[in-house]
């Protein structure tokens, strides 16, 4: 691996965003394919990152801080990757916590973890309308939606996406994986979603394994 | 109104012990001002944020963004009285706010229940919470109830009521709404305690319930909170501000941080509802924990949470506003070790303090799981704190040297006079295990959750609430079945 590529991984890991900003577009100028910057340098870093927490040596704001640099960096690379035909594309996911609940803390968690598998995560936000999620599962056709709810007066709000997809003839087309403190698997089997999760690693693990039947 | 409700029993202010230098504290007020003035608020509502404009905030309504000078902060502080009844339905439980005194609250709002039968966790129900009240109404340490878990079989757009119509028919104490917190529910909330209280006056005279709002750490007031505590105040109903910002994820990583942005939101929102409503009766409400580094759960229970408990009260003692705190929040998922370190302290912390509510008995896991024999458990910590604060049981007689000199030096005092006319002061441990090992054997070497169920039995076999008067339950019945039918929670009615 070139020593810039490895110089990337480490910003990334050690939280430095200047430098991870700097030597991305160093390693775009030198003429590196941005699919081998995107993959052996930051998703490599993001994935050590996850290991690492995984084992109780990184702490989760290190995990999103990480994240956020990831995005940052994913946006110097992007325009040259969008002008290649071949390109491979990651999976996309929508997260959003529903309507009428104001806990974003877990979701922006749930999130931030599954970035560091290489999904491409879209976050809606929170009290985030039916309505909100519909329009961008049509336009951005994830494979997956993630729904968080905290409150038990908003859990059924899971269940109104679930039907609102059937409506819009969508279901088919999206796995739908559920999780926050008063959720469960029963819940979850209830109201027909395909995943739950009761933690963050827990919901990548459900959320990979989701996107992969769904590939 | 007797100053100290005998039924009740409160924490007289003996011990004090103050968290923050005077250095520190002026620190921490001045950066709160700092925070308050440059910074500001977000105010979800364009209306509210106009209300706060005229009073003198600097708002941006384009970002919602409410600025308030020092001045108003102030003199929203002098307008906020000092004391005041929190009334009952039972008048014998009316507890005197008068800055003398610290009450337990049970504490609210669990999504799921300890079944103290089966010992199985599952999702809470109406008559899971009827339960908790009529236990609770037989506790003496309990002063208010706040919801201790959610009515989960009931409709969702009328489950804070249903919730505060199991608490009046099982308890006659006082109630503090944590979950109506929309304007629409609070107007229900008020109507029910009107018909309760006697009507609008009786209630505004004797307010047998209070609220709070919550802030959204960190700085934000969205979605009606401010809204729904002008419902309260106008009703005359005391409505505080509690916060509960999470360090590292919702607040500052350092606790001292998160103190100053505590501060910040609670006089934010102290200062809004003396705007809307001058005088109205309010408190500053803290219950802010630290995230745990691995899984990013809310910790509930460490040191920083007792410094920020005692730091808060003390605040609050010093800005002359009744204060409630996050007290009793154990971690833990069971009623162990863990819990019981962690309530022990916590509940010392904020007799130490000062805190005037203490909030609250009763919840384990974070405020997720809520469990019948962890309330009587705390109810006994809080037991042992009314002890050791209760100067009367400590102090010491004149003729004590007497008593001593007539038993001398190698004598003992089993059977001396003294011994028997003062022996009944020692404190008796409903819970804590004094047995000798044979006899703990042979009871089946019980631990604290086996104990503490067999109390809560034997609470429940026996305890009768004291009654609603007649036609009072039909009358609250009626209000949900309006509500849920579209027609209640309107203004003016
Ligand atoms: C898509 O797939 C997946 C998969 C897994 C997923 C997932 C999605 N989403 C989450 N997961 C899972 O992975 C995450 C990481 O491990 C986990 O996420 P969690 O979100 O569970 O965990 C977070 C990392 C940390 N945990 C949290 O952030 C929640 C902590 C507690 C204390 C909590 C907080 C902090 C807050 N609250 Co609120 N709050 C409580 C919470 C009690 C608790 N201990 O859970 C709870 C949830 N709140 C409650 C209440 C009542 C309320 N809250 C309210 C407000 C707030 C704050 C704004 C003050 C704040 C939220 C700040 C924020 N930005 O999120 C109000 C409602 C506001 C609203 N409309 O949403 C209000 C009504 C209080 C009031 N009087 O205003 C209770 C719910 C009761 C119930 N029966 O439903 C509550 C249990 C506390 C209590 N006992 O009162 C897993 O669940």
């Amino acid at each position: 691996m070139s020593d810039l590529l490895k110089s990337l991984q480490e910003a990334i890991l050690t939280i430095d965003e200047e430098t991870a900003l700097k030597v991305t577009q160093e390693l775009l100028d030198s003429g590196m394919e941005p699919e081998e910057i995107l993959e052996s340098g930051m998703t490599e870093a993001l994935l050590e990152l996850g290991r690492r927490w995984n084992c109780g040596e990184a702490f989760l704001p290190e995990v999103v801080a990480a994240a956020g640099i990831f995005e940052r960096c994913s946006a110097i690379v992007e325009p040259a990757l969008m002008a290649k035909a071949d390109r491979k594309v990651s999976d996309k996911a929508i997260i959003a916590t529903v309507k009428g609940d104001l806990h974003d803390l877990g979701k922006n968690i749930v999130g931030a973890m599954m970035k560091t598998v290489g999904l491409e995560v879209h976050d809606l936000g929170k009290n985030v309308p039916t309505e909100k999620i519909i329009e961008a599962v049509k336009e951005l056709q994830p494979k997956l939606i993630g729904l968080s709810a905290l409150l038990t007066t908003t859990m059924p709000e899971q269940e109104n996406v679930i039907k609102a997809l059937e409506e819009a003839g969508l279901r088919s087309a999206v796995k739908v994986m559920v999780g926050g403190a008063p959720v469960t698997q029963e819940w979850a089997d209830r109201i027909g979603a395909d995943g739950y999760a009761p933690n963050a690693p827990e919901a990548v693990r459900v959320a990979l394994e989701l996107t992969q039947v769904a590939a | 109104m007797t100053p100290e409700a005998p039924s009740i029993r409160s924490l007289p202010r003996t011990l004090q012990a103050d968290a923050l230098t005077p250095a520190a504290l002026e620190a921490v007020h001045a950066q709160t001002l700092t925070v308050l003035e440059e910074v500001g608020v977000g105010v979800g509502g364009e209306a509210m944020c106009r209300a706060l404009a005229d009073a003198g905030a600097e708002v941006d309504l384009s970002t919602k963004r409410v600025r308030f000078p020092a001045g108003m902060i102030e003199k929203a502080l002098e307008r906020s009285p000092r004391t005041y009844v929190l009334a009952a339905r039972v008048p014998e439980f009316d507890l005197a706010i008068d800055g003398q005194h610290s009450y337990l609250a049970v504490d609210g709002c669990a999504a799921e229940i300890l079944d103290h039968e089966t010992g199985e966790r599952r999702p809470s129900t109406k008559q899971d919470l009827a339960m908790a009240m009529r236990l609770a109404d037989a506790l003496p340490e309990i002063g208010i109830l706040w919801q201790p878990m959610s009515a989960r079989d009931m409709p969702r757009k009328s489950q804070s009521l249903h919730e505060l119509h199991a608490q009046f028919a099982n308890s006659g104490k006082h109630i503090q709404m944590m979950t109506a917190v929309t304007p629409e529910v609070a107007r229900g909330v008020v109507e029910i305690a009107r018909v309760v209280a006697g009507g609008s006056e009786a209630l505004r005279r004797r307010p047998i319930i209070s609220a709070f709002e919550c802030s959204l750490s960190p700085l934000m007031y969205e979605d009606g909170a401010l809204e729904a505590a002008q419902v309260y105040a106008e009703a005359g109903v005391p409505c505080g501000f509690v916060v509960m910002p999470i360090s590292c994820a919702t607040g500052p990583a350092t606790a001292a941080g998160t103190l100053v942005q505590s501060n910040a939101e609670i006089l934010a929102g102290i200062t809004a509802l003396q705007v809307l409503v001058p005088g109205a009766a309010t408190f500053y409400g803290c219950c802010a924990t630290v995230m745990d580094l691995r899984s990013g759960a809310a910790a509930c229970g460490g040191p920083e949470d007792l410094y920020l408990q005692m730091a808060a009260a003390q605040l609050a003692r010093n800005y002359g506003v009744p204060s409630s705190i996050g007290t009793f929040a154990t971690g833990s998922k069971i009623p162990d070790w863990q819990a019981g370190v962690e309530n022990g302290l916590s509940g010392f912390a904020s007799v130490l303090a000062g805190a005037d509510l203490m909030c609250g008995a009763g919840l384990l896991f974070g405020a997720r799981v809520y469990s019948l024999a962890e309330m009587v458990l705390d109810a006994e910590i809080f037991n042992l704190l009314h002890y050791l604060t209760d100067k009367s049981a400590m102090s010491l007689s004149d003729s004590i040297a007497q008593v001593i000199e007539s038993v001398g030096p190698g004598g003992h005092y089993l059977s001396d006079k003294h011994t028997l006319q003062n022996m009944r002061q020692q404190w008796m441990p409903k819970l804590f295990d004094r047995l000798s090992w044979e006899d703990w054997e042979s009871a089946g070497q019980p631990g604290p959750q086996e104990l503490a169920n067999e109390r809560v039995r034997s609470l429940l076999s026996t305890h009768e609430p004291p009654p609603l008067d007649d036609g009072v339950e039909d009358e609250i019945l009626r209000i949900i079945d309006a509500f849920e039918r579209g027609d209640g929670g309107n203004e003016d009615e």
